[in-house]
């Protein structure tokens, strides 16, 4: 399913095993997953399944203990690696839930964020840095530009983080952050959820916009509706911590009609026999 | 202006230590008098003890002022104000003392003033504003009708007592009727030696419709042996005048401060008080504000940020004397290492002040386990038609608010940073001086340790 590259080269993404706990209850149970440049991934499954903690895995929160497995970013063993540090390499996590910081406002927060990022890829950058590093007068044009994009009110910039932000707002605004930070590996959990479908239209199309050649995605969702505007090249299904199925655009359909519960029979029989 | 160098070797405080501080400045008899009164008061009253209820919270068994050095000389010890600044750690120093952006600025350098200036335009519009003991030989008539007799009197309590009858310097304001000055006037209070002394004195008369701004920074460099610090601020707002004051205290780690501030408002006046306590071993404030005039109104903020083994204890009061006054007080503490913090607020409607708007509100965020925070909110209502709102928080930063901001590639210390700063950030939006929101930013990041 991860072929596009050829055998030999080491995949973009790639978990392994992946066991993951939290307050001593194993949530993830052996995930395994390749994404590769320029491939989407849907991972669908439904409540409980493990989804969401995978999701926050990837990204190092640090209320999940990982007991086994491995999750490698270009061949490089992430586990390791810092939340900020994951951020600066190029993974990006769209939250579910993106938190409410009071008093901190969404332009310095961000240019913050992308001060750090950035100028982390200039220092990775063989050429020297210095033509990546942005005045506050470039950071300004950009936000304004991407906002825009997102048909996002220049007030927004002078709100506080996700503060008194509307379901759709926080999800535009997770979209946002996306779109400056540039990731090479993006994970977004549940993007869809709470979104009326003129929101989603542009959330999705803001998504579309961020996918190219070099760029993974995992999109995290429920309901089959998210895939109506973001093809996927890849679908999996998840239950109780593992992924069971995995195919092409055609499984969402499949699961679309016959639910989880048609799916969940199969399971049952297939890891019985 | 005459004074005579004399230089006391004693160390504590004493009668002949009051003599000498009357002599070297050449006082005439009732200026003396009153500091020998007020050095009677002070030896009557006991100390401070755990035991009364202002103090319960608040050690002060650390303070060995039997040691301490006090300085009588009156005469300018040759050192360069800027210098002064710089070496006491004031940042940009020399536009903190120009003329222009300021419109007066006082320095006082452990008892003697080194600069006391003002604005020629400012003062040809009738306002006064030099160091106290100019002042007070200059316009005897002004300071004595206010100086220690109506807001801070020496029985408040033992230092008060022990400030009237040492104090030295500080900065006297006058703004006639009528008259509105928008540049700060500026005054600092710098220790320069360790085991120091320092009496600061501010007295602020605004007149009716008057308006102005006075910015005052207490700064030494961190020494090794105990100093003290003895400050009174005396804020006189009459009748629809509006008083901008804020008060940075920044002294060096080996300072003991005791701070007393007391603002009386008239009718329709307006204060907005900012105090921000970042230095000291140890530091107490006392901040009041009578709301004597109807419909006055007193925006009082707090920022205290402790680290350390500082211990910060501040108590305010919000006191409806009249009827349709309102007080909004937010006070914002944050704390780190070993430090400790006390916040003691009451508010208080006397009978017949219907009508009363009173808002406190204290939050503390504790940036580490071996922080500690106390609030003690109070309320003492004496009228029946009245708004009283309080709430005191202790919280800690969420793990979670971490996460995020980490997970859009933001280290973890500058995320801590930008949590604390957000924590501030509703009380600094409220002081819309850019200078002061800038320094506010700079210090805050300094504590965090980024």
């Amino acid at each position: 399913m991860s072929g596009s590259n050829g055998a030999v080269d080491t995949p973009m993404f790639e978990i392994e095993n992946l066991h993951a706990e939290i307050d001593g209850n194993e949530i993830l149970k052996g995930v395994n997953l390749v994404v590769n440049e320029g491939e989407i991934h849907a991972l669908m499954g439904p409540n409980g399944s493990g989804k969401s903690t995978l999701a926050y895995v990837i990204a190092g929160d640090p209320r999940y203990e990982v007991t086994e497995g491995s999750i490698r970013f270009r061949g490089e063993d992430i586990l390791e690696w810092t939340p900020d540090e994951r951020a600066r390499k190029g993974l990006f996590l769209a939250f579910q839930y993106p938190t409410v910081i009071p008093g901190v406002s969404m332009a310095n927060f961000l240019r913050m964020a992308v001060t750090n990022v950035r100028n982390a890829r200039a220092e990775e950058a063989a050429n020297g840095g210095e033509a990546q590093k942005m005045t506050p007068r470039e950071f300004r044009r950009l936000m304004r530009e991407k906002m825009a994009l997102l048909k996002m009110d220049d007030a927004f910039a002078t709100r506080y983080l996700n503060e008194g932000f509307s379901g759709g707002e926080k999800k535009r605004a997770e979209i946002l952050q996306m779109a400056l930070l540039e990731p090479k590996m993006a994970v977004l959990d549940e993007t869809d959820s709470g979104l009326d479908i003129d929101a989603l239209k542009v959330v999705s199309e803001g998504v579309n916009n961020l996918s190219g050649p070099d760029v993974g995605m995992l999109l995290i969702t429920h309901y089959q509706r998210l895939l109506n505007f973001i093809k996927p090249d890849f679908v999996h299904i998840m239950m109780e911590g593992r992924i069971v199925e995995s195919g092409g655009p055609e499984l969402a359909h499949e699961l679309e009609a016959k639910g989880y519960e048609g799916l969940r029979a199969r399971f049952a029989e297939s890891s019985a026999s | 202006m005459s004074t005579i160098a004399e230089v006391s070797e004693t160390t504590g405080f004493s009668r002949e230590g009051v003599e000498a501080i009357s002599r070297a400045r050449l006082e005439t008899g009732a200026t003396r008098d009153a500091r020998l009164r007020a050095w009677e008061l002070y030896e009557s009253l006991p100390m401070p003890q755990r035991t009364d209820e202002e103090w319960r919270r608040t050690d002060i068994r650390g303070l060995k002022l039997d040691r301490l050095r006090s300085d009588t000389r009156a005469d300018a010890p040759g050192i360069e104000p800027l210098a002064a600044l710089q070496e006491a750690g004031v940042e940009n120093a020399a536009d903190q003392i120009a003329l222009g952006p300021n419109a007066g600025v006082v320095v006082q350098r452990d008892a003697a003033t080194i600069l006391a200036t003002l604005d020629p335009e400012v003062a040809a519009q009738g306002v006064i504003f030099t160091d106290l003991p100019t002042a007070a030989r200059e316009h005897p008539e002004l300071v004595e009708r206010y100086f220690m007799t109506q807001a801070v009197p020496p029985t408040l309590g033992k230092f008060e007592a022990l400030h009237a009858a040492y104090w030295q310097g500080g900065s006297f304001l006058y703004v006639p009727k009528g008259v509105k000055v928008e540049a700060p006037f500026r005054s600092f209070g710098l220790l320069s030696e360790a085991g120091a002394t320092i009496f600061s004195h501010t007295l602020a008369v605004i007149e009716e419709g008057a308006e102005a701004f006075v910015a005052e920074a207490y700064r030494s460099p961190s020494l090794e042996a105990q100093s003290f610090a003895s400050a009174v601020v005396e804020l006189i707002v009459a009748s629809d005048a509006k008083l901008r004051y804020v008060q940075v205290q920044d002294w060096g780690r080996n300072v003991w401060n005791f701070m007393t501030e007391r603002a009386i408002l008239a009718d329709d006046a307006l204060l907005n008080s900012l105090h921000v306590t970042l230095g000291s071993r140890f530091s107490k404030s006392s901040i009041a504000s009578h709301l004597r005039g109807k419909n006055a109104l007193a925006e009082m903020l707090g920022i205290y940020f402790a680290d350390g083994d500082q211990f910060f204890d501040h108590h305010t009061w919000q006191l409806h004397e009249s009827p349709y006054a309102t007080s909004d007080l937010e006070f914002k503490g944050a704390l780190k290492g070993h430090a400790r913090s006390v916040y003691s607020g009451l508010i208080k409607v006397e009978e017949g002040a219907q009508k009363t708007d009173a808002y406190q509100q204290n939050r503390n965020l504790i940036l580490s386990r071996t922080a500690r925070a106390d609030s003690i909110p109070n309320l003492e209502i004496g009228a029946n038609d009245v708004r009283c709102t309080h709430g005191a928080t202790i919280s800690q930063v969420e793990e979670e608010h971490l996460f995020y901001l980490q997970a859009r590639g933001i280290p973890r210390p500058e995320a801590q940073n930008l949590i604390v700063e957000g924590f501030f950030r509703p009380v600094i939006d409220r002081i819309p001086v850019e200078e002061i929101q800038d320094f506010l930013k700079t210090a805050i990041a300094r504590k965090v340790g980024i």
